[in-house]
C-alpha cells in the first residue's frame, strides 16, 4: 500500500468541509446538551416526586441505550409517524439529547456540592431566591462544572463520526464518500484521524487553560 | 390568639414568644408544647444535652425551620402565619423576608461565602437588601471588622483565615444588617480550644455595648453563666428549668439539671 500525496490534495478540500460540519455539529449539540441537561437537572431535583421520578426514568432510558440506536430511531423510525428530520437535525438532536443526560448529572453534582450552610447563610442574610442563586450558589457551583463539561464536549466531538450512519456529511461521511468512490481508505481515514487529533488537542489545551484560570481564582 | 396575656407596659412586652410550639422531624419530636418568651434586650442562654431542641429554636426564629404546630410570635407578629381579612394563611416568602430583617444569625460552622472576601461577606447583604449604598456598606463593614479585630483581614478570602477569624467575620456579617435580635448557634463548638476566647470576647463586648436581644445556644457553661440574664435548661424539647445563671448553675432544683452540670464539670469545664 503506498501513500499518494496527489490523492491527499485532491480530497483535502472536501474533508476540510466535513471537518467544519463536524465542529458545527459539536458546538450546536453542546448547546442543546447544556440547555436540555439543565432542564433534566432541574426536573430531577424537583420537590415534586412525580416530576423527579419521570425525569430520572427518561434520562436513564436515554443513557442506557446506544447512541447509534437512538439516531436510527430519530432518522429512520420517526418518519413512519410523520416526523421527518434532515440528517443534520436528527444528528444534532440525537447527540444533544444523549449528552444532555450526562450533562444533567454534572449540574446536579455541582449544585449538591454547595454545602447546605450556604443556602442557610444566604437566608440569614435575607437575600431573595434570585440573589441566593446568582450571588451565592451558582458562583460556587459553576467553576467545578467546567472541566467535566469540557470533557463531554470533546467526547461529543469524537462521537460525531457515528452520524455518518444517518448520512450526515461530517468529516467521516465525506471520507467514506471519497473512499467508496476510489476504493482507497488509507489517505481519507488517516486524514480523518489527523483532523480529530488536531482539534481534540487544541480543545483540551483550551480546557486546561480555563481550568488553571479557575484554580487561580479559587486560590 | 391570646394564649399569652401580655404585660401592660411597653418595655416589658416580649420581643419573642413561643406559643405551644411543636416540631417533629418524621417520628421524632424535637420540640414539645414549648412556651417561653424573651424580653427586648434580654440575654438568654439555652443549654442542655445535644438533641434537646436548642438549635431548632434558633433555626425557627431565622425561618430555617417551620413549626409543626403552635406559633412563634416576634414583636407581636406571627412568624408562621399571615392574616388577610381576618383569615389565617401560611406565611408568604415576602412576609418571612420582612420578619427575618429583625434577626442576625451566627452559625456553628461559620458558613462564610468562600468566594467573597471578608469585607464582601460583610457588605453583601446590606447592599443586596437595599439597606445601605455600596459606599455606606463598605464604611460600616470596615467599622464592623475593626470592632471584631479584623480590620487588617478585610481583603482576605475565608480560606486564608483561622477558624476564630472566620467566626468573627461571620459575627460582623450578622451585625451588618443591624438586627434587633442576634442568634448565636454553638458558635465556638467547631473551634480549636485556643481560638474560643477571641470569639467569646467579641460577644462579651457586644453584650455590654449594645441593647440587642441575644439568644445563645452553647456548651460553654462558664461563658453562659457570665453572658446570660436568664438560662433555660432544655431536655427532649422541653424546658426543664429556667432562672438566673446563679440559680441554675449553683443551686439547680431539678435532678436532671444537676446531673447534666455534674457531667459538664466532670468533663473539665468551669461553671
Amino acid at each position: 500500500m503506498n501513500w499518494s500525496w496527489d490523492y491527499v490534495s485532491e480530497i483535502t478540500p472536501s474533508l476540510l468541509q466535513g471537518l467544519l460540519v463536524t465542529v458545527q455539529i459539536t458546538l450546536i449539540s453542546s448547546v442543546v446538551a447544556m440547555a436540555v441537561g439543565l432542564f433534566f437537572a432541574i426536573a430531577k431535583m424537583s420537590a415534586n416526586r412525580w416530576i423527579s421520578r419521570i425525569a430520572v426514568m427518561v434520562t436513564e432510558a436515554i443513557r442506557r441505550t446506544p447512541l447509534l440506536v437512538q439516531l436510527y430511531f430519530l432518522f429512520y423510525v420517526l418518519p413512519d409517524i410523520g416526523i421527518v428530520l434532515s440528517p443534520l437535525v436528527a444528528g444534532i438532536v440525537g447527540l444533544g439529547l444523549h449528552y444532555a443526560t450526562y450533562v444533567s448529572e454534572v449540574y446536579r453534582a455541582g449544585l449538591i456540592n454547595v454545602p447546605k450552610g450556604q443556602w442557610e447563610a444566604a437566608r440569614a442574610c435575607n437575600l431573595t431566591g434570585r440573589q441566593t442563586w446568582t450571588q451565592i450558589i451558582l458562583p460556587q457551583a459553576i467553576p467545578p462544572m467546567i472541566p467535566p463539561l469540557g470533557n463531554y464536549v470533546i467526547a461529543m466531538f469524537k462521537e460525531t463520526p457515528i452520524l455518518s450512519a444517518i448520512t450526515v456529511l461530517d468529516i467521516m461521511g465525506e471520507a467514506l464518500a471519497q473512499a467508496n468512490f476510489s476504493y482507497r481508505y488509507l489517505e481519507p481515514i488517516t486524514l480523518v484521524a489527523t483532523g480529530f487529533l488536531f482539534v481534540s488537542l487544541c480543545s483540551a489545551a483550551v480546557i486546561r487553560l480555563l481550568e488553571n484560570q479557575l484554580n487561580l481564582r479559587a486560590a | 390568639m391570646g394564649l399569652h396575656v401580655a404585660p401592660k407596659t411597653a418595655e416589658q412586652s416580649p420581643i419573642i414568644e413561643f406559643r405551644n410550639v411543636e416540631k417533629s422531624f418524621g417520628a421524632i419530636k424535637v420540640l414539645d408544647q414549648l412556651c417561653f418568651s424573651v424580653k427586648p434586650g434580654e440575654h438568654l442562654a439555652l443549654i442542655g444535652p445535644s438533641g434537646s431542641g436548642k438549635t431548632t429554636i434558633l433555626r425557627m426564629l431565622m425561618t430555617l425551620e417551620s413549626v409543626t404546630a403552635g406559633d412563634v410570635v416576634v414583636n407581636g407578629v406571627s412568624l408562621n402565619h399571615e392574616y388577610k381579612n381576618a383569615k389565617e394563611f401560611p406565611a408568604s416568602e415576602a412576609h418571612l423576608r420582612k420578619m427575618r430583617s429583625d434577626f442576625g444569625m451566627v452559625f456553628q460552622h461559620f458558613n462564610l461565602f468562600p468566594h467573597k472576601t471578608a469585607i464582601q461577606n460583610v457588605t453583601l447583604a446590606p447592599v443586596l437588601t437595599g439597606l445601605l449604598s455600596k459606599a455606606e456598606a463598605k464604611k460600616r463593614g470596615l467599622e464592623l471588622l475593626e470592632k471584631v479585630g479584623l480590620a487588617d483581614k478585610a481583603d482576605e478570602y475565608p480560606s486564608r483565615l483561622s477558624g476564630g477569624q472566620k467566626q468573627r467575620v461571620a459575627i460582623a456579617r450578622a451585625l451588618a444588617l443591624q438586627p434587633k435580635i442576634l442568634l448565636l448557634d454553638e458558635i465556638t463548638s467547631a473551634l480549636d480550644p485556643e481560638l474560643v476566647e477571641e470569639v467569646l470576647n467579641v460577644i462579651t463586648n457586644l453584650r455590654n455595648e449594645t441593647d440587642m436581644t441575644m439568644l445563645l445556644v452553647t456548651h460553654e457553661m462558664g461563658f453562659a453563666k457570665d453572658f446570660a440574664d436568664r438560662v433555660l435548661f432544655f431536655e427532649r424539647g422541653k424546658i426543664v428549668e429556667e432562672g438566673p445563671p446563679g440559680e441554675i448553675f449553683h443551686s439547680p432544683l431539678h435532678e436532671r439539671t444537676k446531673s447534666f452540670l455534674r457531667k459538664v464539670i466532670a468533663a473539665g469545664q468551669r461553671v
